[in-house]
C-alpha cells in the first residue's frame, strides 16, 4: 500500500455552538467523557498506519494546541514525520485569514511540498467516526482514482443542520463508483449520500490543484474544485462509503445528540472497540460510588464522585455529584462540580461549572441548556 | 537509587494502578530522576508496563528508569541470589552515577512517603544507613522485622519475627545508604560463601556488630504490604472507606500509573453501584457493593459481586454471585457461578481461568485454570 499522510482542517463551522465554542474550535471540543472530537479524526488516521498529520488552525487554537501538544499519545512525537500544527501562517500574500481549504493549503504549500508521502487524506474536523481507511486506499489504487470521496447513507436521525454556513454535498455515483454528480447546500437534495468532507488524493495532484485554484482565486474546494472537476469529467473522482457511526458536530443538538449516542452499547463498541481512540490522558483516580447513589444508563469517567442521582447523561473527568442531587440528561464537563440536592435536566456544563446546593436548572430535550466555562450559579 | 523488586510488582491495584506505581510514584515526586528496577520473575511484563517510564515522568536524558534483570557476565551469570546480591551484581549500574547515597525498597508495598525527609534525616544524623520504621499493634510485631532503638534513634538491636518483641518499631523494607559504605559490606558479604546475601539476615547485622551508625526513620502515614492474598484484599477495601483509609486522590502526591485506552465506563439501566470504585471501559449491569473494579471489566445483568476486587479485562456473567474474593485478569466467570461467601477467607480466581456456568469456588479457596480443568474431568 501507498505511503498516506493527513491534513485536517480545523475551524471552520463553529459559530452555531454558542458558548462552547467561544474559546476553542469544534475540533477541541470535549466529548464522550475524556476525549475531544479530534481525537477520532486522528486516532483513525494513525490507526490506518498515517505517520504524518498536519493540523491547519485558523482561530481560538490555544485549547486545540494545548490538547494536541507533541502528539505523543497519537504515536506521533517520531524522529521523521509525526504531528505539524499549522496555524495561520501570515505573509504579504496572506494575511492569516483563510476564506476555505484551498486557501489554507496554499498557506501551508510548503508543509505539502515537503512532505514524503504519496497520498493525502484530506479531512474536516466537525465530525465523530472512527474508520479504518486501509480498504478506502485500496479501493483508490484498484479504481486507479485520481480522488476518491467518503460519503455516507443520511439517516433520519442525522439532524444535519439547516443553517445555510454548514457545507452540505451529497453525491451521485454511476455502477462502477465514480462520482457523476455533486450537490452543494441544495434545499432538498437529490440524493441520500452525504460526502462526509473526507477526501483521498495523490500529494502530487492535490499541490497542483491548489496552485491551479490560487492563480484563479478560488477558496471554496467543493463548489470551485470538485464540482466542476466532476461535471468536465477531467478528474476521475470515486465515492467510498463508510457505513458506521457518523454524526456530524454542528449545533448544539448535534452535540448533544452525538453525547447520547454513545449510552447505546453498539455505538459505543463500534467507536472504540476495533480501533482504540487515543487522547491526551489525565492522572485521574478511578470513579467513586457511595452509598445512596443511584446511576443509570450514564457514561462515568475517571475521577468522579457520585453520591446522588444521575440518569441518562455522560460525565466528564473529575465530576462532583454531591448528596441528593438528580442530574437527569445532562453533558458535565470535566471538574465541574454539582452540590447537594441540586436538580439539573437537559443541559450541557462547560469545564469547571459549580452549580451551588439546591440550585435547579431544567432545560428542554430540543434545545439544552449551556453553561459556559468556569461559572458559578 | 534503586528499588528492589522481591514479589509481583505488577500485580494490579486500586482500579488501574499496579503495586510498582506506589514506589516509582514516590520516586518521581521526591525527586529521585535515577531508578532501577531489580527484577528476576517476568521482567517482560515489568519491562512493557515501565516502558520508557513517560507515565511517572521519568522519560528522561540523563538518568530515568531501568529495568535489570540478572544478566550473562563475561565469565558467568547467575539468578539474583538474595536481596543484597541482586544489588551487589549491579554496582556498575549504580557506579555509573557516582551517587552519595542510595535508597533500597521493596516492590510489594503500597504507600506514600517523601523519601527526600528520609535523606535529609540521613544526612544530618551522618548515619551509614537510615531504615525507616513503624509502629505496629504489638500483637502483630512477632510477624515483622523488628528494630530496638535508644532514645535517639540509634538502631541497637535487630530482630527478623522475634517471638516476644522488645519494641513495635517494624522495618518497611525501605533503605538509604551511603553508597561507600554499602559498597564495602556488599563486597565482603559476596565474598562470604556462607551468607545468604540478605540485607535483614546478613548486612544490616554485621553492620550492627561493627557498630556502624544505623539510625531508625519513623513513618506515621498509611503502609501495607500486600504480600498475601488476604493482605491485597484488605489493602483494596481500605480504598473504600470514609474517608479512606488511604487517599488516592491527593493532588500533593499523585500517584501516576499506565492509562489503558479505554472510553469512560458505562453504568446500565439495571445496574446498582454502592460504596464502589470503578475504572474506566467497565460496563456494569448488574450489581457491585464494596467493590473494586479495574478497566475493562464487565458485569452482566442479574450478577451480584461484593466485597472483592475485580482485576481488569475481566467478565462476570448473568447470575453469578462473588463475594470476598480477588478475580484476577481476564477471568470468565460464568452464569450462575459462585465465587466466596458472606464471609471467611478470601477466595482467588487466578488469571486467565474461565470458569464453566455453575462452577463453586468456596470461601478462602484459590483456584486457576488447571484446578478448574481438574475438577472438570473429576466431575466427569
Amino acid at each position: 500500500m501507498k505511503s498516506v499522510m493527513g491534513i485536517i482542517y480545523t475551524n471552520k463551522d463553529d459559530l452555531s455552538l454558542r458558548e462552547l465554542t467561544s474559546q476553542r474550535s469544534v475540533a477541541a471540543l470535549p466529548l464522550a467523557g475524556r476525549y475531544r472530537v479530534v481525537d477520532f479524526i486522528l486516532s483513525s488516521m494513525v490507526n490506518s498506519g498515517v505517520r504524518n498529520v498536519g493540523v491547519i488552525m485558523q482561530r481560538n487554537y490555544r485549547s486545540l494546541m494545548d490538547h494536541l501538544g507533541s502528539g505523543k499519545e497519537w504515536d506521533l512525537h517520531t524522529r521523521n514525520n509525526g504531528l505539524f500544527l499549522l496555524p495561520p501562517f501570515v505573509t504579504q500574500e496572506n494575511n492569516g485569514e483563510y476564506l476555505g481549504v484551498l486557501d489554507a493549503l496554499r498557506a501551508n504549500f510548503d508543509y505539502l511540498r515537503r512532505s514524503g508521502q504519496e497520498l493525502v487524506i484530506l479531512t474536516n474536523s466537525n465530525m465523530v467516526f472512527n474508520i479504518n481507511y486501509e480498504p478506502m486506499i485500496r479501493q483508490h489504487e484498484e479504481s486507479d482514482a485520481d480522488i476518491t470521496l467518503l460519503y455516507a447513507k443520511v439517516r433520519p436521525n442525522m439532524e444535519l443542520s439547516s443553517a445555510g454556513k454548514h457545507t452540505h454535498a451529497f453525491l451521485q455515483m454511476d455502477e462502477a463508483g465514480r462520482v457523476t454528480d455533486m450537490e452543494v447546500n441544495p434545499n432538498a437534495a437529490s440524493y441520500d449520500t452525504l460526502y462526509m468532507n473526507v477526501m483521498l488524493v495523490k500529494r502530487t495532484l492535490l499541490m497542483h490543484l491548489v496552485d491551479g485554484a490560487a492563480a484563479h482565486g478560488s477558496h471554496d474546494i467543493n463548489r470551485e474544485l470538485l464540482q466542476p472537476a466532476i461535471k468536465a469529467g477531467s478528474l476521475k473522482v470515486y465515492g467510498y462509503e463508510f457505513k458506521g457511526y457518523y454524526r456530524r458536530i454542528e449545533t448544539i443538538k448535534s452535540y448533544f445528540r452525538c453525547n447520547m449516542d454513545l449510552l447505546d452499547y453498539n455505538v459505543r463498541r463500534e467507536l472504540f472497540k476495533t480501533n482504540p481512540v487515543y487522547t491526551k490522558t489525565r492522572n485521574d483516580v478511578p470513579a467513586i460510588y457511595r452509598d445512596g447513589n443511584s446511576v443509570t444508563n450514564s457514561l462515568v469517567a475517571d475521577g468522579c464522585v457520585i453520591e446522588g442521582t444521575v440518569e441518562n447523561s455522560v460525565l466528564f473527568r473529575g465530576v462532583h455529584i454531591g448528596r441528593g442531587a438528580v442530574v437527569k440528561n445532562a453533558i458535565i464537563m470535566q471538574d465541574s462540580e454539582i452540590e447537594d440536592s441540586v436538580e439539573v435536566e437537559n443541559v450541557i456544563f462547560d469545564k469547571n461549572v459549580t452549580i451551588r446546593a439546591h440550585g435547579r436548572l431544567i432545560g428542554q430535550v430540543q434545545y439544552p441548556i449551556v453553561i459556559g466555562k468556569n461559572v458559578t450559579l | 537509587m534503586l528499588t528492589k523488586v522481591v514479589a509481583k510488582p505488577a500485580v494490579p491495584f486500586g482500579g488501574k494502578y499496579r503495586i510498582i506505581d506506589f514506589p516509582l510514584s514516590n520516586c518521581a515526586n521526591s525527586g529521585i530522576d535515577v531508578v532501577g528496577v531489580l527484577t528476576q520473575y517476568q521482567p517482560l511484563e515489568l519491562n512493557r508496563y515501565i516502558g520508557s517510564g513517560q507515565p511517572w515522568g521519568l522519560d528522561l536524558l540523563e538518568g530515568g528508569v531501568f529495568v535489570l534483570p540478572p544478566y550473562m557476565k563475561a565469565k558467568s551469570g547467575e539468578w539474583y541470589r538474595g536481596t543484597a546480591n541482586a544489588i551487589y551484581q549491579n554496582v556498575s549500574f549504580i557506579e555509573q552515577y557516582d551517587p552519595d547515597y542510595v535508597l533500597i525498597l521493596s516492590g510489594d508495598h503500597i504507600y506514600k512517603m517523601d523519601y527526600n525527609k528520609m535523606l535529609a534525616a540521613h544526612m544530618d544524623s551522618q548515619a551509614d544507613i537510615t531504615i525507616a520504621v513503624r509502629p505496629v499493634p504489638w500483637e502483630v510485631a512477632p510477624s515483622f522485622g523488628i528494630m530496638n532503638v535508644d532514645e535517639e534513634n540509634t538502631i541497637v538491636e535487630f530482630e527478623e519475627k522475634p517471638k516476644n518483641p522488645k519494641s513495635n518499631l517494624a522495618s518497611m523494607g525501605v533503605y538509604i545508604f551511603t553508597w561507600s559504605v554499602l559498597r564495602q559490606y556488599l563486597t565482603k558479604d559476596a565474598a562470604n560463601a556462607a551468607s545468604k546475601n540478605d540485607f535483614g539476615k546478613n548486612i544490616i547485622p554485621s553492620m550492627l556488630e561493627d557498630k556502624r551508625r544505623l539510625k531508625a526513620y519513623a513513618f506515621q502515614g498509611y503502609w501495607k504490604d500486600v504480600g498475601t492474598i488476604a493482605s491485597l484484599w484488605e489493602a483494596n477495601m481500605d480504598l473504600l472507606k470514609i474517608p479512606p483509609e488511604f487517599n488516592l486522590s491527593d493532588s500533593r502526591w499523585p500517584v501516576y500509573a499506565r492509562s489503558p485506552v479505554l472510553p469512560p465506563h458505562y453504568i446500565g439501566d439495571e445496574a446498582a453501584v454502592e460504596g464502589s470504585m470503578v475504572a474506566e471501559g467497565c460496563e456494569v449491569n448488574g450489581s457491585v457493593k464494596n467493590s473494586v473494579l479495574f478497566y475493562g471489566v464487565e458485569i452482566a445483568k442479574g450478577a451480584v459481586v461484593e466485597d472483592s476486587v475485580i482485576m481488569p479485562y475481566a467478565r462476570v456473567e448473568a447470575g453469578a454471585v462473588i463475594r470476598r474474593a480477588i478475580v484476577a485478569e481476564n477471568c470468565v466467570i460464568g452464569e450462575n457461578c459462585q465465587v466466596g461467601a458472606a464471609d471467611g477467607e478470601i477466595a482467588l480466581v487466578g488469571q486467565d481461568t474461565d470458569l464453566p456456568a455453575g462452577f463453586v469456588v468456596g470461601a478462602g479457596e484459590q483456584i486457576d485454570a488447571q484446578e478448574v480443568a481438574k475438577r472438570e474431568a473429576d466431575a466427569k
